[in-house]
């Protein structure tokens, strides 16, 4: 079986007829401003990160200040990350995915555009309430009650989009990435009302709101984000390496065990609930074995003749290192679901190094891999329009930043477990033992911080470039 | 996998599937609990477990909750065989589902950047809490936990000081003529941590077997157990 994408079109309005003319200059304009969104809530996601590990430097900080308390903005950086940033990142990349391979151009752009402004407005507003105290307490699930509805119409508005785009594509067989991007699509909207329906409205009784939620987390992050990463991934890599998929079985085998067992769990060990509701999300975090094994054989397979030429391309680079981080994250959370380990590493910053590592290892250098390879072409620019300076600059900022939380994080999580493991240690005492590494990860949020403002400068050029061009056709016009 | 209402009904059962499992029938089984009768040890007499809260706790459960407290503290006391939460005496038994009856919103953690607060109640008072708001480094030293100082108030001492105002060391301690006293958020915060006790034996996690012997209860004869007084 061979890729069945040709390299269609790039996307510009030079030459269409006018009715035409309008729908697409919308198309790249509703695209870029999901973009655009997502990133600047990366950025702002890293600021607030900032703040809360300078906590562990100098706890006394704002401490008159309700609105910086450690809490209250560790649930803003959540919402930012979650909200701000994944998203938005997952529907524009899905939009642009379900276009390109489905060969057809965007449906409605105007009401993704409306969408993704009130997406981004009810973000805003639920961020700043989180910071006033609006937080539900619910960790992933930080929005504020009033906020949800105005975050589910506006995902309603860009998704009935998106499967209009899908629905209008032309006739043939699907390539993995649509399946991934329609399954994302679908999965948010059920998991979001489920949620927003039993802990907000309707609030279920006791303990069910913390399986809820537990539930909730876990599907927004291995299922939702990370169908939307696959997508990408399954498109880019092939692509640029001008090589088919090694097997779109494989494909469809990590698509649906990953749909299956991946929505499964998120309660932690110990957790007063009947025990057959852990075992079960034990097992199937277990399961997510399949995929992720079936991911790196398939991908092995098609790559490994060219190992060399993944350095050559901004995309493939950083498309490469975020599947990677996406395997190392997946074999993490498998080992931290394991009874015997689950009984030390609960409940310490294991689980806060795997979610570091998803979402910014795996989520976000996805996802800027394909915004470099997507953005030229929805300005009607070449590739070259990035400066070759400082996307090299963001790729190693990001990576080590990453690379440095994460590594810090592990450490810290690890040697907090052995040491809480024997009850004579008093707990106060583990926690000054293991403040060193925990220190670090203000490096890393430093760095991830830097490498966003180095890629929003390099955007803000692309962008000017098209401008200029944009203007410059105008005038050879008149 | 090449048509668009196939790939729909697959992802549909998929995800009724988890949905089934994961939420419908916890809800089924867990949904329907009520209060129940606590373990009886010893002479004392079976009470109703859990008692819902007072309604300044409650109000105290609103600050908790946007304040963000469960990012480092969890409500959860996992049993003897995961963990060492009942050698640190975190509790006299594991959390239950019964325990979060009354909690609204139940906020049980995901991280223990400070200790588990499942029975912070049973081992503290109003005014180590005070005091752990104000400074968390005056009770644990090279406390990582911020102190809350928007929660209290600096003021002029009136006619009286305070009952309530705080004591501190001299690094804390207001200017002379000021005292510090909690706002009323402190105080329904603090109600809120004094509520959270786990204590009731319930058939799920019966109190511990009592030491098999013929001897007297050491409680029956209390005299023979302490020395006498000098």
């Amino acid at each position: 079986m061979s890729v069945t994408v040709s390299p269609a079109s790039t996307i510009s309005s030079a030459s269409l007829p006018s009715e035409q003319a309008s729908a697409e200059a919308w198309c790249p304009f509703a695209l870029l401003t999901l973009f655009a969104g997502a990133v600047l809530w990366l950025l702002a996601s890293s600021l607030l990160g900032l703040r809360d590990s300078l906590n562990f430097h100098n706890p006394a900080l704002f401490a008159g200040e309700g609105y910086l308390s450690y809490g209250r903005v560790h649930a803003a950086r959540n919402a930012a990350m979650l909200y701000g940033f994944g998203v938005p990142a997952a529907l524009g990349l899905g939009l642009w995915l379900l276009c390109r391979l489905g060969r057809t151009q965007l449906a409605g752009p105007a009401v993704v555009f409306m969408g993704a402004i009130f997406w981004n407005i009810a973000v805003t507003l639920g961020v700043a309430a989180i910071l006033c105290g609006s937080s539900t307490g619910f960790d992933g699930f930080e929005m504020p009650a009033w906020c949800a509805p105005i975050l589910f119409v506006a995902y309603l508005m860009i998704g009935l989009c998106a499967l209009l785009t899908f629905h209008q594509r032309e006739p043939g067989p699907l390539y993995p990435s649509q399946w991934f991007v329609v399954g994302s699509l679908f999965w948010f909207p059920w998991i979001f009302s489920t949620a927003a329906l039993l802990l907000l409205y309707v609030p279920a009784r006791g303990v069910l709101q913390a399986t809820t939620a537990w539930w909730y987390a876990q599907n927004f992050d291995t299922v939702f984000l990370g169908f939307a990463g696959l997508a990408s991934a399954f498109y880019f890599i092939p692509k640029i390496l001008g090589r088919p998929l090694h097997s779109h079985y494989q494909a469809a085998l990590v698509f649906w065990t990953l749909a299956l067992f991946g929505s499964w769990g998120g309660a932690p060990e110990g957790a007063p609930l009947p025990s057959w509701i852990i075992s079960l999300g034990v097992v199937g975090t277990v399961l997510t074995a399949v995929p992720i094994l079936t991911v790196a054989t398939n991908f092995y397979q098609t790559v490994h003749r060219d190992v060399n030429t993944l350095d050559a391309d901004p995309t493939l680079r950083f498309t490469y290192v975020g599947l990677i981080f996406w395997i190392i994250a997946g074999a993490q959370q498998i080992v931290s679901a394991l009874p015997g380990v689950s009984s030390i590493t609960g409940f310490t910053w294991f689980g806060a190094a795997q979610k570091e590592l998803f979402h910014l290892g795996f989520f976000a250098l996805t996802f800027f891999g394909a915004l470099y390879y997507i953005v030229p072409r929805l300005l009607g620019l070449e590739q070259g329009a990035w400066c070759p300076k400082l996307l090299k600059g963001h790729f190693f900022l990001t990576f080590f930043g990453v690379l440095i939380s994460y590594i810090s994080l592990v450490v810290a999580g690890i040697g907090q477990g052995i040491l809480l493991a024997d009850g004579g240690n008093s707990f106060a005492d583990v926690m000054r033992r293991t403040m060193f590494p925990v220190r670090c990860i203000m490096l890393g949020d430093l760095l991830v911080a830097l490498g966003t403002i180095l890629f929003l400068l390099n955007f803000a050029g692309v962008l000017a470039a098209a401008f200029r061009q944009c203007r410059a056709e105008r005038k050879g016009r008149a | 996998m090449n048509s668009g209402p196939l790939l729909f009904l697959g992802l549909f059962a998929t995800m009724a599937c988890s949905w089934t499992g994961f939420v419908l029938a916890p809800q089924l089984q867990l949904g329907g609990l009520t209060q129940t009768n606590t373990v009886v040890v010893g002479d004392a007499l079976a009470q109703t477990y859990p008692l819902p809260q007072p309604g300044e706790a409650h109000a105290g459960a609103e600050i908790y909750r946007a304040n963000g407290c469960a990012a480092c503290h969890t409500e959860m006391v996992r049993p003897s065989a995961l963990g060492s939460d009942l050698q640190r005496q975190w509790g006299l038994r594991r959390s239950l589902a019964e325990d979060y009856l009354f909690a609204q919103p139940v906020m049980l953690g995901a991280q223990r950047v400070g200790p588990d607060l499942a029975n912070f109640g049973r081992r503290s008072d109003t005014n180590g809490i005070f005091l752990r708001l104000y400074d968390p480094g005056l009770i644990t030293r090279g406390s990582v936990m911020p102190p809350y100082r928007f929660l209290f108030e600096t003021r002029k001492i009136g006619l009286f000081p305070s009952p309530e105002a705080l004591v501190l060391p001299d690094q804390d301690a207001p200017p002379v003529g000021y005292e510090i006293v909690p706002r009323p958020q402190a105080r329904a915060l603090a109600a809120y941590l004094l509520s959270l006790r786990q204590d009731g034996y319930l058939f799920e996690a019966p109190p511990p077997p009592l030491p098999k012997t013929n001897a007297v209860p050491t409680n029956a004869a209390p005299a023979a157990a302490k020395p006498a007084p000098k």
